[in-house]
């Protein structure tokens, strides 16, 4: 009983959170970022249907956002010129239905193995069907992509979806909605096969079920949600490009995933969230965005291969003893010249970048030119890099005896 | 009745012939031990039963039915479950979740994607029942990975019967253990298969000739002789076979 009650209220508090964002924060621009999230965390939660949850490895994964995207700006035409009428809150289904249709066709064949062989398949299906998109010029519009209109569309209750916000709690709906049936999904049969397939598919066909079958209706149902999310992006930028299907979406579906930590039902959200903050708030600030974002990659498959989620769940243990303020002190001691650290070559990189030019940090004017400049940037960084090297220690132990948990008697086999 | 009958069973990789004309029946109900030197092909006719390996020529049946080239799907559906000379379990999955996946297909949840697991209450009753049988209540909700050797052996047993087979094929179920932890997991098959037909590769005399009812001798891919454990023990052939003697080649 407590468990369906704490669960229950997880899951109110996630719908609070979609709800109560722009109340909060409601400049355009924040709205804007919002309802990215909103679509990153559909795309992302269907990614990890395949990676995390099944085992399969996809380059292509934009292809079934893209489609259902192309299929959502199509549906705002039709209803533009009034060839069907309906409200656009349904055209994120129908585009998890062009998902569906495309997961179904193409994991026919695409399924039969993980590994490898699934992994190149999704790469070549991903890079014809961005060929193509810039061949079928009348359903992909070439280059230029298609646009459409969502205010032509029937009012639900009076509204037009002019504008953002009334977009975002539309998105906002269909994300509760996405979130929870995937969730649901990961707790049938099928979806704690697609574990078993994932772990061993050898064993799981001696207990009765095919691997192909199993990955099969995994690979499916991803395909499904991936064109919701298409359909959501549709809805909100009405203007659907190339760029939804090729390998750039799919490569950054991916890094959500992985960052925020596949082994987590929650670790998609996180990578989706982060991704997305790091994507529109950085580049404001700097051309070396893509850089960062790559930097950021590297040390998550480095130091927290399961990732956000995984590093947050790494004291699960601490917090359930209650010793979790133990952990506080040596963090920081370890985080404090970790920040110094990085943020020194930020600034070197920032100033390699800008060249001839100087910044000011902290009422200092750094010039690129100057080689004291540079000279003290290197001490600092080499320094705060000794210091964190020197407190890791410290903290890896505080960490072992904050996670220890005395065995039970039992446990003694 | 025989529940499972080779006949004239052939296997060949590439050129080279690993299993030569097997001739074998099995009775409802009998603990069979399949005994011989190594590389004598007692995994590869495992394999070629299960559905691992398709057969080059012959028939296997179970229940009278020909099972030979199906998917290993299919066959375990049929009710036929196998461990692995290897610990094969998920590694990642909790114990109970092996357990469960194990049961699914018997209870007849198929492919579903519209039941919720933690609803069903059966499913559940059933899976904890089988991990009593098998000790590892305890263990219940810890990954299948991190559990001691001799624990996932049991666990791997759990999954086989988890099925509800009636034929159960067991490969090496002790290899790899302590003396101590053998004579467990031997008193374990004989509790979870009782009333089942067991078949059993194994390398410990001791433990053969104390469980079987019937051994077959395996050599180079050909059954020599297959007989009550006494007369097993007894036959020349089997002896000259066993002490490395390279006879059966003729």
């Amino acid at each position: 009983m407590k468990k369906i009650l704490t669960k229950s209220l997880v899951w109110i508090g996630y719908l609070a959170v979609l709800l109560l964002l722009p109340q909060f924060f409601d400049s355009i621009l924040a709205v804007s970022l919002f309802n990215q999230m909103a679509i990153a965390i559909v795309f992302a939660l269907s990614y990890n249907m395949l990676l995390g949850q099944g085992g399969m490895l996809s380059f292509g994964h934009a292809v079934y956002f893209g489609l259902g995207g192309f299929l959502a700006v199509h549906a705002l035409l039709l209803i533009e010129f009034e060839t069907v009428y309906f409200s656009i809150v349904y055209i994120p289904l129908l585009a998890g239905l062009v998902g569906l249709l495309a997961a179904l066709f193409i994991g026919s064949f695409s399924t039969r193995k993980a590994g490898t062989v699934f992994a190149m398949i999704s790469l070549g299906i991903g890079e014809l069907l961005a060929a193509s998109s810039l061949i079928f010029v009348s359903f992909f519009g070439g280059e230029a992509g298609v646009s459409g209109d969502r205010t032509y569309g029937p009012p639900l209750f009076g509204v037009e979806f002019f504008q953002g916000i009334e977009i975002y709690y539309l998105a906002a709906a269909w994300v509760f909605v996405a979130t929870l049936f995937m969730y649901l999904f990961t707790q049938t049969p099928a979806g704690r096969m697609a574990n078993a397939v994932r772990d061993n598919p050898e064993r799981a066909e001696f207990i009765g079920y095919s691997a192909r079958r199993v990955r099969y209706i995994s690979f499916c149902a991803s395909g499904f949600f991936a064109g919701i999310a298409g359909g959501l992006y549709a809805l909100n930028y009405e203007f659907v490009t190339e760029e939804t299907l090729n390998a750039v979406t799919s490569g950054r579906v991916l890094l959500m995933a992985y960052i925020g930590g596949l082994g987590y039902f929650i670790g998609p959200i996180l990578g989706a969230v982060i991704l997305t903050l790091m994507n529109s708030l950085l580049s404001n600030y700097t051309d070396l965005w893509m850089l960062y974002l790559g930097i950021l990659f590297l040390l998550t498959v480095l130091f927290l291969p399961k990732g956000f989620a995984g590093f947050i769940m790494m004291h699960r243990v601490a917090w359930l003893q209650r010793r979790i303020r133990k952990l506080v002190l040596p963090y920081l001691a370890t985080a404090i010249p970790a920040m110094v650290f990085m943020a020194t070559c930020v600034l070197m990189l920032e100033l390699s970048h800008i060249e001839d030019e100087s910044i000011s940090v902290l009422n200092m004017e750094l010039s690129a030119s100057s080689s004291s400049t540079w000279l003290g940037l290197l001490l600092i960084a080499s320094t705060s890099m000794l210091v964190t090297r020197r407190t890791l220690p410290a903290l890896r132990e505080a960490w072992e005896s904050a996670n220890h948990v005395a065995d039970e008697p039992e446990s003694k086999s | 009745m025989s529940i499972l009958t080779l006949n004239n069973v052939h296997k060949h990789f590439g050129e080279t012939p690993i299993i030569c004309g097997v001739n074998l029946n099995i009775e409802e109900g009998e603990r069979h031990a399949i005994i011989g030197p190594n590389g004598a092909g007692k995994s590869t006719l495992f394999h070629l039963i299960s559905g691992k390996y398709p057969v080059t020529e012959g028939t296997i049946s179970l229940r009278g039915q020909a099972i030979q080239n199906l998917p290993p799907y299919e066959i375990a559906r049929r009710g036929l479950a196998r461990s692995f000379q290897v610990t094969n379990i998920f590694p990642r999955l909790s114990v109970f979740e092996n357990i469960r996946c194990g049961l699914l297909w018997k209870m007849g949840y198929g492919y579903s994607f519209w039941n919720l697991l933690g609803r069903q209450h059966d499913l559940n009753t059933a899976a904890h029942g089988i991990l009593d049988q098998i000790g590892l209540s305890q263990r219940a909700d810890y990954p299948a990975g991190e559990l001691a050797y001799a624990q996932q052996r049991a666990l791997e047993l759990g999954i086989a019967i988890a099925s509800g087979a009636e034929v159960i094929m067991l490969d090496e179920p002790v290899a790899g253990m302590s003396h101590s932890e053998a004579e467990n997991a031997v008193a374990l098959i004989r509790r979870v298969t009782e009333g089942k037909t067991l078949i059993m590769v194994e390398h410990d005399m001791s433990i053969v000739f104390g469980i079987a009812d019937r051994i077959s001798v395996l050599v180079y891919g050909e059954l020599i002789a297959c007989d009550t454990p006494s007369n097993i023990r007894s036959s020349e052939k089997v002896q000259e076979a066993y002490l490395g003697t390279v006879t059966a080649d003729e």
